[in-house]
């Protein structure tokens, strides 16, 4: 082993094994992260039940109750079951907690000329007024069907729909890659910024200041190291994601993922390095990490998916370093795709790891 | 008369329109330990920064065994060790695999354990740093530093807020240090220290040195300028009363 190697590697080996004695490290960086994945994870589980509504039987038909167990039964629609008078499902619909409430008013369903009739009655509010049209459509689908039993005519048009056996993406797949991408966050920007002003005030920098260590040496230990802690905590979320509480898929290949996240790492780690390296105290590196941080936060796809943002900020978001990352992990995850199959991701992020290592050398100082 | 390893020549340094060190010169002959002594602000930290190319210099030379510390800082720092202060190493690293990394930043495998029995740490070897007492951390600044045997030994105010025990011990560390034929240069707020441990000091004051020759040769020729004591010498002190009673033990 050349000897400049033996020091990486003697120096990655060392920081490792002082991640793994360091309770709160762990705590931020693997506990952390499975917190995000346990919440934003239970809302996008019920991924298909887009509306929340009260249903409200006035009724006491045997038609009634037959249609609410049916409703109930749907998928659609959550349904409120504390909602039981119209005057509640008021309240609630003010807070937004509720979208619409369905009304089944007396003496709906009775059997009049041998046949049960009613009209239901849907209640909405300005704010939920889509809600309250797929609610109608629904409602209205299903008395279709009904009616065409009832009255047994030849329907003259229908339509049916059909799979097209295609595995499209869900929520969760969305959620994973960004909380992937909250990890290489959490772990390669504060995780630096924190302890690099910390080394510098201890004088622990100025010690290897003065040996031989040349600054690049320690850059490439500290990848080293972020990148092996990095893999692990992920490997941990994805091991949780997999399992059957969430039922998240890799479909990819893991040793194409493994490489990508290790890439997406050493570059993300770059600004941690640069801004650490740079900052003489925890004062200064702290709001330039927030102001840094802040963005991709919010807008690589982190939390939010970039698809549900107009498409001008689509566009500006593109260009974050994050955005690629999370895309590319989601696209080899989820999607199946190869490395030679992104590209754009892969090109994208090295062009910024060109410039964010660039930076980093040239603002590093040692105390 | 021995060859000098440390040159300093005319050198300056100012921060701002602050003239820090106002044009010092003086050799460090091989073997010998070598004091700076002045109050706080005179100019030794910075003095001694810029001869382990810490610090950039205005003005003058350095040379380290022959080699220039502003044309070649890389080579100079595999000559020179440093202690640094005792806060400058991670938590929750062994002391082993401190000593470990240490070597390995000049590119050496060592033997910490080894290093650790030379300066009688060697049952803490799994400890932390920020385990040991005060004189311990002090003890494992001094082998870290000495890792790669280095030609000259730098130690700022190495007993600075150390018991009396635990600074006698140090003090026969940096003499057994000598006696392997490494230079030592400190500096120190404790006279009686300097007066143990150097073979010449220089006196400094506001960025000059005002005085450099042996401590017997500076007390005599101030006793020739007809100075006298107020009090009368005793042939003991408080501090010898106190080694007395309490042992020379090492204690922690």
């Amino acid at each position: 082993m050349p000897s400049w190697l033996y020091t990486v590697v003697v120096f990655a080996k060392i920081s490792i094994r002082r991640y793994f004695r360091d309770r709160v490290a762990i705590f931020f960086t693997v506990l952390f992260p499975l917190i995000f994945l346990v919440v934003f994870g239970s809302f996008s589980k019920n991924g298909s039940v887009s509306f929340h509504i009260g249903l409200i039987n006035q009724s006491d038909s045997s038609f009634a109750q037959k249609f609410v167990r049916n409703t109930k039964g749907s998928n659609m629609f959550k349904i409120d079951d504390t909602v039981t008078t119209l005057a509640q499902a008021k309240a609630k619909m003010s807070r937004s907690e509720i979208d619409a409430a369905l009304v089944l008013p007396p003496g709906f369903g009775d059997v009049r000329n041998g046949q049960p009739t009613g009209q239901a009655v849907i209640y909405y509010d300005e704010n939920s007024a889509q809600a309250a049209q797929t609610l109608e459509s629904v409602i209205k689908g299903e008395f279709e069907g009904i009616n065409a039993s009832l009255v047994k005519a030849p329907a003259p048009f229908s339509v049916v729909s059909k799979s097209t056996n295609t595995q499209g993406l869900s929520k969760l797949d969305y959620t994973v890659s960004g909380l992937i991408g909250f990890s290489i966050i959490g772990l390669g920007i504060f995780g630096p910024v924190n302890y690099f002003p910390l080394m510098k005030r201890q004088g622990v920098l100025r010690r290897l200041h003065i040996t031989p260590l040349r600054v690049w040496q320690f850059f490439v230990s500290s990848v080293l190291s972020n990148a092996v802690i990095g893999l692990f905590s992920i490997a941990v979320m994805i091991a949780v994601a997999s399992s059957p509480l969430f039922h998240f898929k890799i479909v990819g290949n893991y040793l194409e993922l493994a490489v990508f996240i290790m890439f997406g790492i050493l570059t993300i780690f770059g600004i941690g390095l640069a801004i650490g390296g740079w900052a003489k105290n925890e004062n200064q590196a702290a709001p330039l990490a927030n102001i840094v941080v802040f963005p991709m936060l919010f807008l690589s796809g982190t939390f939010f998916p970039r698809y549900a943002m107009p498409e001008w900020l689509q566009h500006v978001t593109a260009f974050l370093p994050l955005t690629p990352i999370i895309d590319g992990i989601r696209m080899i995850a989820t999607e199946g795709k190869h490395l030679t199959d992104i590209g754009p991701q892969l090109g994208l992020t090295a062009i910024w790891a060109v410039i964010i290592y660039a930076i980093a050398f040239r603002v590093f100082r040692w105390e | 008369m021995s060859q000098a390893i440390v040159q300093v020549k005319d050198l300056h340094k100012s921060y701002g329109d602050r003239e820090v060190v106002k044009g010092i010169s003086f050799d460090v002959k091989q073997g010998e330990t070598f004091g700076i002594l002045g109050p706080n602000g005179a100019g030794k930290t910075t003095t001694l920064e810029m001869i382990e190319t810490l610090r950039p210099i205005d003005k003058g030379t350095v040379t380290v065994n022959g080699i220039n510390v502003a044309a070649d800082p890389q080579k100079i720092r595999y000559l020179i060790g440093v202690q640094t202060q005792s806060t400058a190493f991670m938590d929750k690293v062994k002391l082993t695999e401190l000593l470990e990394q240490q070597a390995a930043a000049y590119g050496e495998k060592i033997d910490p354990l080894k290093l650790l029995k030379d300066v009688n740490l060697e049952s803490q070897a799994s400890s932390y740093v920020e385990n040991l007492s005060g004189g311990q951390k002090q003890r494992f600044s001094i082998a870290a530093a000495l890792v790669h045997q280095p030609k000259v030994f730098f130690l700022d105010e190495p007993t600075t807020g150390l018991d009396p025990q635990a600074r006698r011990r140090l003090w026969e560390l940096i003499r057994m240090v000598k006696k392997q034929g490494t230079t030592v240069i400190l500096t120190t707020h404790y006279m009686e220290e300097a007066e143990m441990l150097c073979d010449r000091v220089a006196i400094m004051d506001e960025g000059a040195i005002v005085a450099l020759d042996t401590p017997e040769n500076l007390v005599r020729q101030l006793l020739k300028r007809g100075f006298k004591k107020e009090r009368k010498v005793e042939q003991a002190d408080l501090e010898d009363v106190f080694i007395d009673l309490t042992g020379k033990e090492l204690r922690g």
